[in-house]
């Protein structure tokens, strides 16, 4: 159990940078996770926290040890690897007790420990089973207790579950849970799967060619996205996002206009910025109600439904909004997803109105791509159409 | 099927009836169904070459038991299998034999260890370099022994570095074995090291090894079969090289002179002193390690001979 | 709890010294440091035992015969060269480089052309064998195993042993082959063989094909099977189903698919043939039979140091030409 430290952590290599100034701070006995898309820089973070890659710059720390310098053998860590990586040539006992065998635990000690270790994740009996006699799921907890096996300071997890079948990834994500609360060591886990960070992890650290975006807990990532690009890669199905401009009164769009006083944005009227609202925040005319603070309605047509039990993805398609003239650029963002009950009776085709919360709205410049605010203000007084004013 | 009944399809037969014997009649089969002829052929074939293949060796055999006054037949009328120890009386062949093993055994250690590092290397890492020097490595391999001989004879006399004398030594034969033999044992180890997946020597490094430790524990032992293939071929190798074998001693036992120095040794005798039987006999003999080498490794040799070169 | 302060059964390791100090150097080494300090152990051999041979070997070259006690005479730069190639050497020479007249006898008295010749013939049947054999050798059945070890066994037996039987079957009036003047084997009698054959130049250098082809062509055969049950099975069903007899499958779908892989055999064979000395030296002798690599050690021992080196250089300079123009038809064919 430790704490780990990253500062300023770079890798380039002779013609990229894989990893730009990386300040991460983990406390003691957190599940933290590195997200983000492939190429983005969390492998190889990881990798210089385990040191099979030596950091270009920057120092990291394991516990109060600088360990910018030493190998993987010395950082009191253990991992588990994407492709599982069990030794063919060993059988169970072998593999996971090879670490204590290279550092010469006395046998007594080392088969304590395995029993230990194969308890914990289940797989009792199996010791003299060889990998190619098991499957995924058995390899994969195997690989597990081979790194708890050690009970290292910081345990590291390379998309442990990216091979196994749908099912049993979301049945080893509870059990990883389990195996936290259960060890209370420091799991830094990769993995390029959102849904996998925000249902697992204390904090989440969101990357993006080689920068770190937003270091926060899961929801503080989906609820105030740092950015625009934490906004559109947290959440599924994702973020909308429409371009237009900040003006005196609000939000302006080729196809619709927000309202709200725009003294607490922070930037000028007239410069582009670009509008996030996630589907849940879109509501259609008749559930009006339910939204905290809706905007003026806006118009739209039904172009696909995705019913998916448990609510329905509503596709629409905006009308272009010929009273606001500003022209803007109407390529892409002139559709919005609107998530709504099952039992919403709409049908592809219908034309109809929909409004945004409010309260749930999020405005990135353009510019830098910054969130300038999460939520606005209900407007004063300009709007005629919203009807659920009173609502909190 | 048979000839002389009518056609099936009442088809008039209009060739007229030949008396046929029995090889006609097995070519006009033939004819009416080629894989018949295809697969005598493939007998034919398979019977022409273990015969061609198999009769030196049975030539050997007789020889070397049919006694002195006996004429030789290809059935020996009589027997004497007392020529395989006159072989071990005559000269000291066991020393021969055993300096063999000794220099096979030795390369292969060497070869096995240096392109194990220079097979993970190229198979492995990523390096400015790399494909230079696998070329180098490659042109080493087209060399004839006889473009190495002059300098590293002088070398060996002690005419290059006053005072190392390695003539007559094991090291005057092994360095050359072990460098002229490793290029193969490098592109086997290459291709076998590069297929090992990398979590596997990352997982060995977190769990405690050092990089050296991965490749040893782990790496060398994946690839076992690899490893083996370039152990048997280097053995056989050096096991059956002629050049520097003769070359870098003066044929004595004693100076670790190996097989090529006694079988040699008992030819220059002459028939006078050795009979062509004991002559014979010794061949056999020295062909017995590798002939088992061959039935119980041939997998491994034709897996590698063919990976080797194909890869080159 | 951690690894680095285990409780109870402390591990034995020490953790001190050079050895600590040694591995935490390797350890942070870069990816290419740590390639050149592997492949040193190999490349301080390969230098030493290769690389500066060949280099000596051509500043040798450079040098005159030595007529004293000295190892090699004055810098005559490329003068050897030229005086081998030219045949101005041919007298001091044991044996002749290139053949004095386009008579057969001159031919077999010349290295150049005994080595040539034999690596010709030598490969030419054992391509052909060779190819049989793989034929042979890719059907399925019974015994496969074992006649897989009978072609082998050839291969794998050392030099030495393959020169003393055929050293041995074509000893006068003692193998079956070879017969008296009184007495002709039927070789003999068709004029095939004279009845002392290990010492005719020419009959000697049949000798020596004849029991190469019998050993390597294994070599070749199994290079050759590895081209044709790499190709995929599935080609002779759509060729079957089309209507092809076998030999069409062979002509349509074997032989064009193989062609790469017998070039690169044939490559192999032809540099270890243009090598013959071993089997030479045990079945007929290095005077009978003089090869190149054979002039090698018989004008070193003759204590002509830069002709011996010459020669060595020039066979290599062949082997490399060899070698060449096959990368280069290679390369071509691929385009």
């Amino acid at each position: 159990m430790a704490r780990v430290q990253l500062t300023d952590v770079t890798k380039r290599y002779e013609d990229v940078t894989a990893v730009e100034e990386m300040n991460l701070d983990i406390k003691d006995g957190e599940f933290i996770t590195l997200v983000g898309p492939s190429g983005c820089g969390k492998s190889t973070t990881m990798e210089m926290i385990a040191g099979l890659t030596s950091p270009s710059d920057g120092t990291v720390m394991i516990g109060d040890r600088d360990v910018t310098t030493l190998p993987p053998k010395d950082r009191g860590i253990s991992m588990v690897f994407q492709n599982i990586a069990l030794f063919p040539h060993m059988d169970v006992y072998d593999n996971i007790s090879f670490g204590l065998r290279l550092r010469d635990y006395e046998k007594a000690e080392i088969d304590r420990r395995v029993d230990d270790a194969a308890g914990i994740v289940q797989m009792e009996g199996m010791l003299d089973r060889m990998p190619d006699e098991m499957s995924g799921g058995q390899r994969q907890r195997i690989a597990i207790a081979r790194a708890i096996v050690r009970e290292p300071e910081v345990f590291l997890m390379d998309e442990p579950l990216a091979n196994l079948d749908a099912k049993l990834r979301v049945h080893m994500r509870t059990e990883l849970q389990r195996l936290h609360k259960e060890l209370e060591t420091t799991i830094i886990y990769v993995t390029h799967d959102q849904a996998e960070a925000m249902t697992m992890s204390d904090r989440i650290a969101v990357l993006n060619e080689g920068e770190l975006q937003q270091f926060a807990a899961p929801l503080t990532c989906y609820n105030e996205p740092r950015n625009e690009f934490v906004a559109g890669f947290i959440g599924s199905p994702a973020m909308n996002f429409t371009n237009g401009d900040l003006t005196g009164s609000g939000f302006s769009s080729a196809h619709y206009d927000v309202t709200f006083p725009t003294e607490g944005v922070g930037i000028s009227p007239g410069t582009p910025v670009t509008l996030g609202v996630r589907p849940e925040d879109v509501y259609p005319e008749e559930t009006l109600d339910d939204a905290a603070d809706p905007t003026e309605l806006i118009d739209a047509e039904v172009d696909v439904l995705e019913p998916m039990g448990d609510e329905i993805f509503v596709y629409l398609m905006l009308a272009e909004d010929t009273e606001s003239g500003m022209g803007g650029d109407v390529s892409g963002d002139d559709t919005l997803l609107m998530s709504v009950s099952p039992d919403s009776t709409l049908e592809e085709g219908d034309l109809i109105n929909v409004a945004l919360d409010r309260a749930k709205i999020h405005l990135f410049d353009d510019d830098t791509g910054e969130a300038l605010v999460h939520g606005v203000a209900r407007a004063t007084g300009a709007s005629a159409d919203a009807t659920g004013e009173e609502a909190e | 099927m048979n000839d002389d009944t009518t056609r099936p399809d009442g088809g008039v037969q209009t060739e007229p009836e030949l008396k046929r014997g029995p090889f006609q009649r097995w070519i006009n089969r033939s004819i009416d169904d080629p894989e018949r002829a295809y697969r005598a052929m493939f007998y034919v074939a398979t019977g022409f070459f273990l015969v061609t293949t198999l009769f030196p060796f049975y030539f050997l055999l007789v020889l070397a038991v049919t006694p002195e006054a006996a004429g030789l037949q290809l059935v020996p009328a009589a027997f004497d299998f007392g020529v395989f120890l006159d072989v071990f009386r005559q000269i000291n062949f066991l020393r021969y034999m055993f300096n063999s093993l000794v220099l096979a055994l030795t390369t292969t250690a060497i070869v096995l260890l240096l392109s194990s590092l220079a097979g993970y290397v190229f198979g492995r890492l990523e390096f400015p370099g790399r494909t230079p020097l696998m070329l180098l490595v490659l042109a080493i391999s087209y060399f004839p022994p006889a473009a190495f001989f002059v300098p590293l004879y002088q070398l060996f006399t002690g005419n290059v570095i006053q005072g190392l004398v390695l003539y007559n030594t094991p090291g005057a034969m092994i360095l050359p074995f072990s460098s002229l033999f490793m290029p193969l044992s490098i592109f086997i180890l290459t291709t076998f090291y590069g297929q090992i997946p990398d979590g596997l020597e990352d997982a060995a490094r977190v769990e405690g090894t050092t990089r050296l430790g991965a490749l040893f524990r782990v790496i060398v032992p994946l690839s076992a079969p690899g490893v083996a293939t370039a152990g048997v071929l280097t053995f056989i190798a050096v096991y059956n090289e002629f050049f520097f074998s003769q070359l870098m001693n003066n044929g004595q036992p004693e100076n670790w002179a190996p097989i090529v120095g006694g079988l040699l040794q008992l030819q220059r005798a002459g028939q006078f002193q050795v009979t062509y039987g004991i002559m014979a006999a010794g061949s056999i003999i020295a062909v017995v390690p590798v002939a088992i080498l061959v039935v119980v490794a041939q997998e491994k040799i034709v897996s590698g001979l063919t990976a080797g070169a194909l890869k080159e | 709890m951690s690894t680095e302060q285990p409780t109870g059964s402390a591990p034995r390791r020490e953790r001190s010294g050079p050895y600590v100090a040694v591995v935490r150097w390797m350890e942070n080494l870069s990816e290419t440091q740590y390639a050149y300090l592997l492949l040193t152990p190999a490349f301080l051999l390969l230098g030493a035992i290769a690389f500066w041979p060949l280099v000596s070997t051509f500043q040798l070259s450079l040098f005159a015969d030595s007529l004293g006690q000295a190892s090699v005479g004055e810098f005559i730069g490329l003068g050897n060269y030229v005086a081998i190639l030219t045949g101005e050497r041919t007298a001091l020479l044991p044996s002749p480089f290139l053949p004095q007249s386009l008579t057969v006898g001159a031919m077999f008295n010349s290295a150049l052309a005994v080595t040539v010749v034999f690596t010709v013939i030598s490969v030419f049947f054992e391509t052909i064998i060779g190819f049989v054999q793989a034929l042979v050798l890719d059907q399925n059945f019974r015994g496969r195993r074992w006649v897989r070890v009978a072609i082998i066994l050839p291969w794998a037996i050392p030099i030495v042993v393959q020169g003393m039987i055929f050293f041995l079957m074509f000893q006068p009036n003692l193998g079956f082959l070879v017969g008296t003047s009184d007495n002709p084997a039927f070789l003999n009698q068709i004029g095939l063989l004279t009845t002392t054959p290990l010492a005719n130049a020419q009959d000697a250098t049949m000798i020596v094909i004849v029991a190469d082809v019998w050993k390597t062509t294994a070599f070749m055969a199994l290079l050759i099977l590895a081209g044709m049950q790499s190709i995929d099975r599935s080609l002779y069903d759509v060729a079957k189903v089309a209507g092809a007899s076998p030999w069409q499958r062979f002509k349509y779908i074997t032989f064009p698919i193989i062609l790469p892989t017998v070039m690169v055999a044939m490559l192999f064979r032809t540099i270890q043939a243009m090598r013959i000395y071993g089997l030479i030296e045990t079945v007929a002798g290095c005077t009978t039979v003089p090869s190149l690599s054979c002039l090698v050690i018989t004008t070193f021992n003759n204590r002509m140091l830069g002709s011996s080196a010459t020669v060595a250089f020039i066979t290599a300079a062949i082997i490399a030409a060899i070698v060449s123009v096959y990368i280069v038809g290679y390369a071509r064919g691929d385009v």
